[in-house]
């Protein structure tokens, strides 16, 4: 029992078997069954529930993984002109210091394996069946198709770039956007954080 | 020989006048939980109850059921979050049961001791408030279960590691009609 008496207040007990709903009430009480409910609507189904567990468990690691990476990319994001070679052509070019090339490299490499980490717990949760997603997550999905590709062009053009470089060259060509794509698919992955909190009420001066 | 006819049918019959005075059916209803965290407010709504009652001996009994996986909030993925946490596909309905004197049907607020099965929990509301309004043959009835997350053991989902009040009431609002 949790507490009991008093006006609106509760008091509780376990239900032992999944099956009490179903109980007729004494007396022509009406039950359950007269309520005309099919038999999927009112059957429980412990396979699902385990199946939402894990949906909920692996998402979850998502969300917090996720929230996690962003820290790495926007570092990645603010070192990335300490790694680029300056200078037009026809001037003197000056090359960006090993330690910092070697930095903006790990960095990039860090967000790219944690950013695959993180996307391999949402593509592997289980899906519901007959679920049409809805809402927020609409937008967090139709993301994906930027941010996605982004991390997979954003690190191949920076090896091209950083191969130019190795090779005395001024950065040409497609690996020359490496730079936009890393910044289009950072505001993506970030619009797609906010996407899944929005709208947001700031309460946090309210009590929990 | 008419007359002991007559007189086993009424016997017949008494059986009959003692089983159900009246009997009443949810005619539509808006159910409404309100779920509050510091960064969001939601409602989640569902208009897919389905309810009864039966009146007899002065004595009223009223039971009202929906699927939880009915309750719409907007958002698919928190809808399923919100059946995971409650245990919806284990216990897929929420039931309600209350009995009250039939004398309290026609006065303007309608004081309800409500059995709440939920998460494969029973919960017990004494006294809720509900108000009432005829409407020609309909009765409308309004009012809040004052519902929260602990007496269902629900644990209370969290976002950025804050989580939700424990508080969740649930708005009622229903339609009855006599059967």
């Amino acid at each position: 029992m949790l507490q009991s008496g008093g006006t609106g207040q509760a008091a509780g007990a376990d239900q032992k078997q999944t099956n009490q709903q179903e109980q007729t009430k004494p007396g022509g009480a009406p039950s359950l069954g007269d309520l005309g409910f099919t038999p999927q609507q009112t059957q429980a189904d412990a396979e699902m529930q385990a199946r939402l567990e894990k949906r909920t468990h692996m998402l979850k690691i998502h969300q917090t993984l996720g929230l996690i990476t962003a820290i790495p990319m926007a570092a990645t994001l603010i070192t990335g002109p300490q790694a680029k070679a300056k200078g037009k052509n026809g001037e003197t070019i000056t090359e960006p210091t090993d330690a910092n090339l070697d930095f903006h490299i790990a960095l990039g490499g860090l967000t790219t394996a944690m950013y695959f980490t993180t996307a391999y717990y949402s593509m592997f949760a289980p899906k519901i069946p007959g679920v049409q997603p809805k809402g927020a997550i609409r937008l967090h999905r139709a993301l994906e198709w930027v941010h996605g590709p982004g991390m997979i062009v954003t690190p191949v053009l920076g090896i091209m770039a950083y191969k130019q470089e190795n090779s005395g060259e001024k950065v040409h060509g497609i690996a020359s956007y490496h730079g936009t794509a890393a910044w289009v698919t950072a505001g993506a992955y970030g619009a797609s954080i906010v996407a899944v909190s929005w709208p947001i009420h700031w309460k946090f001066w309210e009590g929990r | 020989m008419n007359k002991k006819v007559a007189i086993a049918l009424l016997l017949a019959a008494l059986p009959l006048w003692a089983q159900t005075d009246s009997q009443w059916m949810l005619e539509q209803s808006t159910l409404t939980y309100h779920m509050s965290h510091p960064m969001h407010e939601v409602n989640g709504v569902s208009r897919a109850a389905k309810g009864k009652g039966t009146c007899h001996a002065g004595r009223c009994d009223f039971l009202i059921a929906a699927p939880v996986r009915s309750f719409d909030s907007g958002d698919s993925n928190r809808d399923l979050h919100m059946v995971e946490a409650t245990r919806g596909a284990q216990f897929p309905m929420v039931v309600v049961r209350t009995q009250f004197p039939e004398t309290a049907m026609t006065a303007p607020i309608l004081y309800a001791d409500l059995e709440v099965q939920f998460a494969g929990q029973t919960a017990y509301y004494k006294q809720v408030p509900f108000q009432r309004t005829a409407h020609g043959n309909e009765v409308q009835i309004s009012g809040t279960v004052p519902a929260t997350c602990s007496d269902f053991k629900i644990e209370r989902p969290s976002f950025l590691t804050v989580p939700i009040k424990n508080e969740i009431p649930v708005r009622v609002e229903m339609t009855w009609r006599p059967m």
